[in-house]
């Protein structure tokens, strides 16, 4: 089975879930979503993140039971395990927006703990798109983004996540950048100081199968650098 | 608090110690990997030459890149024009990574890339039609 399929086969299965308003698909799957007709052609992890704003646990765990095709997991609370192959993971991530992007905390609960990451207080909601019949609501592309550049990176799975900040940049419009730009000068210094580090990581990367080559985009990654560096301290 | 979420909040909190420890170090010997990445990552391309090239190559004025005497031992990196690198016989060029190439070379020759270029040209958005819906 294509993963493409998998991944719509996914977000159908956990309709009850990702059609609840403020629901939002975030994660690696967001740029597959995007190509033209999801074609889902970057090779990511096998699973589906779903952020629940702190504010909509409630709402979520009220839910919960209609996903009968997944079951939560022993090991991990926040994973729900398809009990199909040809589905993924569904992984529940917290989302506050009043986080500091640094921090991150546990939304401890009985059923649906939340693992809320701080870097996801940057990311706003987007457009609604149409998956199959399943209407299922976006970040907004500049939030997934800087989030993407300001999540601290390490291995292989960090260098991936960087070929995804990677696609969300070819996907990104004008108007974007400007919002990109804007959220990136209201971070403090030292996260301004992480997404720039994670830009020079990202412009040296080596190719990866499944995933955007960074070459012929090496030139729009610099230019979005030193789009950053202007008008900061030297050194900062 | 289950015990895999504890686990992974406390990793999370020591990356972000790692990274504040790393921030700062920007101005100190550790951040000099830091500065190396940010030059290669305004080259377009990069060449391994031979110290009496990079010589001439300072001798006419082209920029020298003082990240490369931050390191033991030190590198000569300077910055020239494509053209101008394209007459240096001993010119080879590399990938532009932290390869151990790279890392070996005593020399390095980098073309920058055009400092006015806008952050997207027409027809690089690659969002397209046939894209999912939007409402």
């Amino acid at each position: 089975m294509a993963f493409r399929d998998r991944l719509v086969a996914t977000i159908r299965a956990a309709r009850p879930i990702v059609e609840l308003p403020e629901i939002l698909i975030v994660g690696s799957e967001v740029p597959n979503l995007l190509q033209p007709g999801m074609a889902a052609t970057m090779v990511v992890s096998l699973d589906l993140d779903i952020g629940v704003p702190v504010h909509r646990h409630a709402a979520v765990k009220e839910r919960i039971g209609e996903l009968v095709e997944f079951a939560p997991s022993a090991d991990e609370p926040s994973v729900w395990t398809p009990r199909s192959p040809h589905l993924l993971e569904v992984n529940f991530v917290g989302m506050d927006p009043d986080q500091d992007p640094a921090d991150a905390y546990v939304l401890e609960d009985d059923r649906l703990p939340l693992l809320v990451f701080g870097a996801l207080s940057l990311v706003g909601p987007g457009p609604a798109i149409d998956v199959e019949g399943v209407t299922v609501r976006l970040p907004q592309l500049a939030g997934l983004l800087l989030e993407k550049l300001v999540t601290d990176r390490t291995g292989e799975k960090g260098d991936r996540d960087l070929l995804v900040a990677l696609g969300l940049l070819a996907a990104a419009s004008p108007s974007d950048l400007d919002e990109l730009d804007a959220m990136y000068r209201r971070l403090r210094p030292e996260l301004r100081h992480a997404v720039r580090s994670n830009l020079t990581l990202l412009s040296l990367l080596e190719p990866r199968a499944g995933m955007p080559d960074p070459r012929p985009r090496r030139a729009d990654v610099a230019a979005l650098f030193r789009q950053f560096n202007t008008g900061e301290r030297e050194g900062s | 608090m289950r015990p895999s979420l504890e686990y992974r909040l406390r990793q999370h909190r020591r990356r972000m110690v790692v990274r504040s420890w790393e921030y700062r170090q920007r101005r100190h010997a550790h951040g000099v990997w830091f500065r190396l990445r940010s030059v290669l990552a305004n080259a377009r391309a990069a060449y391994v030459i031979s110290g009496a090239d990079a010589r001439t190559l300072l001798a006419e004025a082209h920029r020298m890149e003082t990240v490369g005497r931050e390191l033991d031992p030190p590198k000569l990196i300077i910055v020239a024009p494509s053209d101008r690198i394209a007459r240096i016989a001993s010119a080879r060029p590399v990938a532009v990574r932290l390869s151990a190439e790279v890392l070996a070379a005593e020399c390095l020759a980098l073309t920058p890339f055009a400092e006015d270029r806008p952050l997207l040209k027409p027809g690089s958005q690659s969002t397209p039609a046939g894209s999912p819906s939007t409402r």
